[in-house]
């Protein structure tokens, strides 16, 4: 069995790149598929913080790419799903520890142990993020709906597809949407970033205040059931599958009678 | 510095710089990235490449010369300021340019002299007279180019002067793709995007820019002192638009919702009486 290896990128920071990799990781899990993350942000690693799984954390990426040990004995289970693993990064390295050629040899080992291997790439265009697409055959862009993030998303793009031989396939998410500032034109909608950014949409994610605790309790929200966040991760994981999943409702008119009763009581209330 | 630019003079050939890249893998990036024009496009043209600084081994010169090679864009001269890249290109039977190569146009944009930029007054929407027979009126703040006028050799005052360059552009440069955030393209003669040029790209030319698509980014033409010069697009939403010595902006209102946005038909940007103006006509 030969895995996919999906690079998560942005170019710009702070966009959602570790927690869509940590949620989408735990959603293609728990739909059965054995799953590698891969943490490339060398020297501020993030995503064995969302994971909790930061104290059992022994050999880190580093470790295996100048072989002071085996990729299993770094692969770090996860304390929920059993088909789930983490590959740190070295917190105390930086970018320059890894080189091209070394990540591609990486990704066709895990290639060969798991269905699926999301390599979470760093934030900017030099080696960092080159070294992360090395062994990668499709992307997904995570954007959020700014000038900003839009605008180093469409850079990002274009080196994507510079490198279409290798990447096949590149999608976009569009991260941290708020549906009423979009309907009050006071934030960029779904059409207006892809009227810029012209990429296939794999998926939206409404901002959510749960991502902050989910964070903070090492628990990403895509494994309950309970956000609409972590359901736009799932829809996405679904969609990763090959599966035809309509895109959420994002209309905030569409509100249940619960919701309007909570805003009638409290208007400030976010539901 | 632009990491790429394609920079073509008619008697000269074309350019295919990448010295502005500092790893062999960016000079790469560009070059496939930006190299998607139709093939006959090279054909007949003499081809060259900057490598700059570059330090390349042969078999990464290979790499470089292969990719333009596949985009049909046969390099026959490549420049070089590294001797660890020349002994490369003499092992890829490459011949190495002498002197130096040919240069992006040096184009002296003063901010200094923002200071002296005319105040005008402009409506925040786009005028309703847009759809009347006359020619458009400002829309878009100028930048006065009193200290830029000793740059360039053709005043601007008067119109009528026919002082201005007026020497044939033969060639065009025709490229059909998208120009992405990060990309150049710059052309001594008139320049032909059949897509979209994204904010944060670049376009330069000599002669006139037309855009088949919207151009958002920032367009300069009539580079060199041609006041003759155009700028059209399909929609015209740049983020700058300079065409000789004079630079205009759009206006300063929020930049986001281009889903939505009026639909204002092509447009044409050209310099009447030292400012630019835009206009739904065409022809003139």
């Amino acid at each position: 069995m030969s895995g996919r290896v999906i690079v998560i990128t942005s170019g710009k920071g702070g966009v959602g790149k570790t927690t869509a990799s940590a949620n989408l990781g735990v959603a293609l899990a728990n739909t059965g598929a054995s799953v590698a993350l891969v943490d490339m942000d060398i020297g501020l690693r993030n995503l064995d913080i969302l994971m909790g799984l930061e104290n059992r954390v022994v050999y880190n990426l580093v470790d295996v790419v100048e072989e002071r040990c085996k990729l299993r004995q770094a692969l770090v289970k996860d304390k929920r799903l059993p088909n789930l693993s983490l590959l740190p990064a070295a917190q105390t390295r930086d970018k320059t520890a890894v080189n091209s050629d070394q990540m591609k040899k990486l990704c066709e080992e895990l290639k060969e142990l798991f269905e699926f291997v999301l390599v979470d790439s760093p934030a900017g265009i030099e080696s960092g993020f080159q070294n992360a697409v090395a062994g990668a055959e499709e992307a997904i862009v995570i954007t959020t709906p700014e000038m900003s993030a839009v605008r180093d998303a469409d850079r990002i793009i274009g080196l994507l597809e510079a490198r279409k031989d290798e990447i096949k396939e590149y999608r976009l998410v569009l991260n941290r949407i708020r549906p009423s500032m979009v309907k009050n034109n006071d934030m960029m909608s779904v059409e207006d970033v892809l009227e810029i950014l012209s990429v296939k949409l794999l998926g939206v994610v409404p901002e959510d205040e749960e991502i902050i605790t989910s964070t903070n309790k090492g628990e990403p929200v895509s494994g309950t059931d309970n956000t609409r966040s972590g359901l736009a991760f799932r829809n996405i994981a679904r969609r990763l599958r090959g599966e035809d999943v309509p895109f959420m409702d994002m209309d905030p008119q569409n509100s249940t009678w619960f919701s309007r009763i909570a805003k009638f009581f409290n208007p400030a209330a976010r539901v | 510095m632009s990491k790429i630019a394609i920079i073509s003079q008619p008697d000269q050939g074309v350019l295919i710089d990448v010295s502005g890249c500092t790893t062999m893998q960016e000079a790469i990036d560009h070059l496939s990235s930006t190299l998607q024009v139709s093939s006959q496009f090279w054909k007949g043209s003499n081809v060259a490449l900057n490598l700059g600084k570059l330090e390349l081994a042969p078999n990464q010169v290979a790499q470089v010369l292969a990719i333009a090679k596949g985009v049909g864009a046969n390099p026959q001269t490549v420049w070089s300021d590294s001797a660890v890249t020349r002994t490369g290109l003499t092992q890829n039977n490459v011949q190495i340019g002498t002197g130096a190569p040919m240069s992006l146009p040096k184009v002296n944009l003063d901010s200094s002299a923002q200071h002296d930029f005319v105040q005008e007054e402009f409506p925040e929407e786009p005028p309703i007279e847009r759809s009347s027979e006359e020619d458009i009126t400002h829309f878009y703040e100028t930048q006065d180019g009193e200290s830029l006028k000793q740059e360039f050799s053709a005043p601007v005052e008067e119109p009528e002067d026919k002082a201005v360059k007026t020497a044939p552009l033969p060639t065009v440069l025709y490229l059909r793709q998208t120009l992405r955030s990060g990309q150049t393209v710059s052309h001594k003669g008139h320049l032909v995007i059949i897509g979209d040029v994204n904010p944060g790209a670049e376009l330069m030319a000599e002669g006139d820019i037309t855009v088949w698509g919207a151009l958002r980014g920032i367009a300069h033409a009539g580079i060199g002192g041609n006041v003759q010069a155009e700028i059209r697009a399909l929609k015209l939403q740049p983020i700058q638009i300079r065409i000789a010595h004079a630079i205009a902006r759009s206006p300063d209102r929020p930049r986001v919702k281009f889903a939505s946005e009026k639909f204002t038909g092509p447009e044409t940007a050209k310099l009447v009486e030292g400012k630019i103006r835009i206009s739904k006509r065409s022809i003139d």
